[in-house]
């Protein structure tokens, strides 16, 4: 029985997970603490900054209860260096290095943390907040800027248009990296895609694609690696090529 | 390679080169001459299903019924072009199956090692052209359900005639990929409304 959606999580599945990254806010109002399931907001007293998950900050926004801080990463001059870094290197730019851990290459990085509950696996790591590095993609990059660019583009570092079009470019520039990266392939030695520092929303476009020139690309060398394989083992072991073929992935 | 995929079976029923090296009674109706004997020797396109039975089958001397060539859709002509460039050669004009029938053909001739690569190195070069191709499509025009559509606007006279000459596992590719560029844009779209 085939399912009717494709494997992986859809756009509007991503960006709705995306709208669990916390986000830091400048409140207009005071707001008393809210309990929800993944913890209690911290109540907003006016002047001061609270992190608050996006969907809630949005809220917020729209009802003119808050201004919303831009993350260091969504500033221009950090996505041009960024769109400068991917341009010029291999690979894709790094994921932002986990919080809290010197690295000696890298002096200023370490940051400690005031909460005492923190949570530091990727999709809980506050990267979208106004303390997060600068000039790291971090997971959810593309819905976050999206969403922050179209409901709270007055409270951006720069015009909106500006931003967005150095989001374009960033956007084109990765995709044009997946289609390289697909052309590695094409060696006999390596059967293998590095996809490090690539985010959600372009794993969910380039999925189905992706996988399927995979297979493609393994089922063309079925053959080749069953006779190289018999040839290894200089024996008869036909029968481990059906296996290879019954492996879907 | 599922029993129920269509592909897999249209793949099977493309047609071999075979030589036959025996004699068979009464079969010449395949050989446009019927009710007579089929001789050996006698050249006959053989649907790949029924040509690998019967060059696997032996009969009591230990020969087999027949010999079967690459189809001319893997001959020389046609991969030195592919090795010149992979882009050029429209491979649905070759098989509407391509890479199937020469997965299959690999399969069976073991010893083709060269075709191996040179078809790897195909795949893997049209594959980056394809995905190029589905994402003008989807952020071309306005109109991205249709890819005959919508390819004029962003492609091109060279890109359609490139995607004209796609092989069935291209195509589902091509699909694929214009699927994630219009699933993006389209979500592109709905974060301004909500």
């Amino acid at each position: 029985m085939a399912l009717p959606l494709p494997p992986g999580l859809t756009h509007s599945e991503v960006a709705f997970l995306a709208e669990m990254e916390m986000v830091t806010v400048v409140p207009r109002q005071r707001l008393e603490s809210i309990d929800l399931l993944s913890g209690q907001t911290p109540p907003l007293r006016p002047p001061h900054r609270a992190q608050l998950p996006l969907w809630l900050a949005l809220l917020l926004k729209k009802q003119r209860r808050a201004n919303i801080v831009p993350p260091p990463w969504l500033h221009p001059a950090s996505l041009a260096d960024i769109i400068h870094r991917e341009t010029k290197g291999a690979g894709f730019s790094a994921p932002p290095p986990p919080p809290a851990r010197a690295n000696p290459h890298e002096p200023g990085r370490a940051r400690r943390f005031a909460d005492d509950d923190v949570t530091l696996s990727p999709p809980f790591q506050p990267s979208c907040t106004a303390n997060a590095p600068a000039g790291y993609l971090p997971y959810h990059w593309l819905e976050v800027a999206e969403s922050l660019l179209t409901h709270a583009g007055d409270d951006m570092a720069a015009p909106v248009g500006e931003v967005r079009s150095l989001l374009r470019d960033l956007v084109e520039v990765r995709a044009a990296k997946m289609r390289d990266s697909i052309s590695e392939l094409q060696g006999l030695e390596r059967g293998m895609m590095l996809l490090t520092g690539v985010g959600s929303i372009e794993l969910a476009e380039s999925r189905g694609f992706v996988l399927g020139v995979v297979d493609g690309v393994r089922k063309i060398g079925a053959s080749t690696e069953a006779t190289r394989r018999d040839k290894e083992e200089m024996g008869d072991e036909r029968d481990d090529e059906g296996s290879d073929d019954d492996m879907g992935i | 390679m599922s029993y129920y995929d269509i592909d897999a079976i249209l793949t099977d029923a493309e047609k071999l080169p075979c030589t036959f090296q025996i004699d068979v009674p009464d079969l010449g109706y395949l050989d446009n001459a019927p009710t007579q004997t089929l001789r050996a020797g006698a050249k006959v396109a053989l649907p790949l299903w029924l040509a690998e039975m019967l060059a696997v089958a032996n009969d009591d001397q230990g020969k087999s019924f027949v010999n079967f060539d690459l189809p001319r859709a893997l001959g020389n002509d046609v991969i030195q072009a592919l090795k010149a460039d992979p882009r050029a050669v429209p491979l649905r004009d070759q098989s509407a199956h391509f890479f199937g029938l020469a997965t299959r053909m690999m399969d069976l001739l073991a010893e083709e090692q060269e075709l191996g690569s040179v078809l790897r190195k195909t795949f893997v070069t049209r594959a980056t052209e394809i995905a190029l191709h589905a994402r003008k499509v989807g952020g071309g025009g306005k109109a991205a359900g249709g890819d005959d559509g919508a390819s004029n606007l962003g492609v091109g006279g060279a890109g359609e005639e490139f995607l004209r000459g796609l092989d069935e596992t291209e195509r589902k590719l091509f699909r694929k990929a214009h699927e994630g560029a219009k699933a993006a844009k389209e979500w592109m779209e709905n974060v301004k409304k909500h």
